[in-house]
């Protein structure tokens, strides 16, 4: 295994003569898995995330980056913290400019990036959280969704190899906080572990290939979300409940005698499972860069009556900001969601999502549905 | 518009001169002693709307009515509004004052100058409440974030307003303190209290909320049932909001033609029954006992041979009896909805209910009786009867 982190007995007390709040505690972070941080309030989630950015230096145990153990000097944390983004849940505590863009620019300035480049990931990662128009905005002007989204923009401009998100979608509208996961999903198909800590859980049973779930400082489960709420018991006692969508499989399930398994992550392979259509109206995938999505947005839709439109992906979200479109949030889930009702659906999005894409036409298949699809390249 | 007990009548309001106006003629009302959730997306002005509705803030023009009557925000006026309209900000730490947890629950009753007996009850049933009361001497500053929050709500019923005003109240909580939080919501509001929350949360306010208004861009774009909101799709997506999972999930299967639209089911159960098709099978019994806090539960059980079902708690008097008498149930959060999850699966249970909630708790099981999707009878138990 290629573990990015690794974690091995470590413990850690803010204060000696209180009880640590790590305590024993090892976990590996693979690379390139998109791994879900669960646990109920008070279960060390924060504390282990600053012991990852060597912001907390473990009273015992080892810390391993790329399989070196951390240094705590200056020079050894600046290695760390080149690679290891991290948006805070509160953004005030990570936000240090009066400006928009300052802010942004303050950590791709900090290691030393020339002016240019600079700008250039500034007016990316506004683009990326639909800020743009607010570079010369005072910080304090905005709102608090607002501030979040400068917060997760300046982490994105770092562009690192590591991205931790401590409840990326707390205080943010359902819409900001659905572009928030396609942004994490987005940096994983670049290659970057995402690391989100959160008490959405439906949401992170969505997106997660892993879920790591602390309890009282320890380790108490990593492994598909669906093999630990299954327990019932257990995801009680780490102060959780199970997401929407699996307690309404389970009850279903339940009362029609049917197998549990294959679960449902979403709207449409919920609807696969328990009501699909005989026949699958026609999705076609189009995938679309900057340059040409306005061009093949106006070429596909021209003669289109009563097909589903929608749009993955923040590049092509820009672009068509202004068009009457169905599913601008959450096309994805929409369209593949129409199509298995039997209704056309016409699915725009970032090229770079293609594995997203082609994941959800094998999950669905899973669910024994025979979806028609093509994808217009 | 009549039985507003808040009402905002174009209501105008910019942080600064030259500044955007927040609130720009904004009207709404707030249904007496109902639940309503205040939707929209960020920089919407739902924060801002609160503060005005709670004379934090004067507006630049435009009337704030308060039980039918126009704010005139003269001293006295001010401080009869904040002594019933209390808020419950987003951020805890804008809101703690005081070093020790029962000072800061103390701090807003001491102001009322209320006697020194009656602050601490109502100190001691707060932190109750929120589950803190083994915190009521600690520091604030060792408390994480989800405690304190847990100590600001406290502080907020402490002062028993009979408006309460809730500002993202579970963002930061973990699942079963925010149903907790949600719970409490519920207990006040079947006291009498008026109860208004903003929340991103759309699949939480969407089972819990009799009433919804939508703010967008300053103005109130919807004032309503949820639901004719929730079908226009293309309005919702104006709103920056996105459907609840329960109402796409069972506009999706009427779609197909697997169910009728309506009635439309607000929680996972009534879902699942709706969908199943399962009215001919066997049901268990649901049992609700009226647990008030000096009832002894055990016997209760003993005497009505119901030892050995599953057991669910539901409402603040039934987890103090809980907590005196140690006993243990099989579904600590969620009670009403396991209980009628074991129903529909064939098999009795019981509900501990606080007498006060029995009408909120039968809501899942009176959706399947009535709407014809199953039979459970339902035997309430009165132990002081």
């Amino acid at each position: 295994m290629d573990n990015i982190f690794e974690l091995h007995d470590v413990t850690f007390a803010y204060n000696p003569r209180f009880p640590p709040i790590l305590n024993g505690f090892s976990m590996n972070i693979e690379r390139g898995v998109r791994t879900a941080i669960l646990g109920c309030n008070g279960a060390g989630k924060t504390t282990f995330f600053n012991t990852l950015t060597g912001v907390n230096k473990p009273q015992a145990g080892e810390v391993l980056y790329n399989g070196e153990q951390i240094e705590y000097t200056k020079a050894g944390l600046m290695k760390v913290r080149e690679d290891v983004a991290v948006v805070l849940q509160n953004p005030d505590e990570q936000i240090f400019c009066s400006l928009v863009e300052e802010d942004v620019a303050f950590g791709p300035l900090n290691i030393g990036l020339d002016r240019e480049e600079v700008e250039r990931r500034v007016d990316r990662a506004l683009k990326d959280v639909r800020m743009v128009g607010f570079n010369r905005r005072p910080l304090q002007q905005l709102s608090g969704g607002q501030r979040k989204r400068v917060a997760i923009a300046g982490a994105l401009a770092m562009q690192p190899k590591l991205m931790i998100m401590d409840e990326p979608t707390a205080g943010l509208d359902p819409q900001a906080a659905v572009e928030v996961m396609e942004l994490a999903e987005k940096m994983a198909l670049k290659g970057v572990t995402v690391l989100i800590s959160t008490h959405d859980i439906d949401l992170a049973y969505k997106w997660a290939d892993r879920s790591n779930v602390l309890l009282n400082g320890k380790i108490d489960f990593v492994g598909s979300s669906d093999d630990f709420y299954v327990n019932a018991e257990n995801v009680y006692e780490c102060g959780l409940l199970a997401p929407s969508i699996f307690n309404t499989n389970k009850e279903v399930s339940a009362i029609k005698k049917m197998d549990m398994a294959p679960f449902p992550h979403n709207m449409a392979e919920f609807v696969a499972k328990f009501g699909a259509s005989k026949r699958s109206g026609k999705l076609c995938l189009v995938p679309t860069t900057v340059e040409d999505c306005v061009a093949k947005f106006e070429e596909m839709t021209k003669d289109v009556k009563d097909a589903a439109v929608g749009i993955y992906g923040s590049e092509v979200r820009f672009e068509l900001l202004d068009r009457d479109i169905e599913f601008m949030f959450e096309g994805l889930e929409s369209c593949f969601t129409q199509a298995v009702k039997g209704r056309d659906a016409i699915l725009f999005y970032d090229e770079i999502y293609a594995p997203t894409i082609q994941k959800q036409i094998d999950r669905i298949k899973e669910f024994g549905f025979d979806l028609d699809y093509e994808v217009v390249a | 518009m009549t039985d507003g007990i808040l009402k905002a009548d174009k209501v105008v309001y910019s942080y600064s001169r030259k500044g955007p106006k927040v609130l720009n003629e904004m009207c709404i009302d707030i249904p007496k002693g109902k639940k309503t959730a205040l939707l929209g997306c960020n920089g919407a002005g739902k924060s801002t709307l609160f503060s005005v509705l709670n004379a934090l803030y004067k507006p630049n023009d435009g009337v704030v009515y308060y039980d039918g009557k126009s704010l005139t925000y003269k001293h006295k006026d001010i401080i009869k509004m904040r002594t019933d309209v209390s808020i419950l900000f987003q951020n805890p730490n804008d809101m703690m004052f005081k070093p020790y947890v029962w000072q800061d629950v103390a701090f807003g009753p001491e102001n009322l100058k209320l006697p020194k007996e009656e602050v601490q009850k109502r100190v001691d049933e707060a932190l109750f409440t929120v589950g803190m009361e083994k915190y009521r001497e600690s520091p604030i500053m060792k408390l994480s974030y989800g405690q304190r929050k847990r100590v600001t709500l406290a502080g907020v019923l402490a002062m028993e307003p009979s408006v309460l005003i809730m500002d993202e109240p579970t963002a930061g909580l973990d699942p079963q303190m925010a149903y907790e939080v949600m719970e409490i919501a519920e207990q006040l509001n079947s006291k009498g209290v008026t109860v208004v929350m903003s929340s991103h949360d759309t699949d939480l306010t969407y089972s819990w909320a009799d009433e919804i208004r939508v703010l967008d861009g300053g103005k109130c774009m919807y004032a309503g049932a949820p639901e004719p909101f929730y079908s226009d799709h293309r309005m919702v997506q104006k709103a920056g909001l996105m459907r609840p999972s329960v109402f796409m999930m069972n506009k999706a299967l009427s779609d197909l033609g697997r169910c009728d639209l309506e009635p439309f089911p607000k929680t996972q159960t009534q879902l699942a029954v709706k969908i199943s098709d399962c009215a001919d099978r066997e049901f268990g019994k649901l049992y609700i006992v009226k647990v008030d806090r000096d009832v002894d539960i055990e016997p209760v059980l003993e005497s009505n041979s119901l030892k050995g079902k599953s057991t669910g708690v539901y409402g603040i008097s039934t987890r103090i009896s809980l907590n005196r008498t140690g006993f243990v149930p099989d579904f600590y959060y969620n009670g009403p909805e396991n209980c009628t999850m074991k129903c529909l699966d064939g098999h009795d249970a019981v509900l501990l209910c606080d007498p006060s909630m029995v009408a909120t708790a039968r809501s899942s099981v009176d959706f399947i009786n009535s709407n014809g999707y199953g039979n459970i009878t339902v035997q309430e138990i009165d132990p002081k009867a």
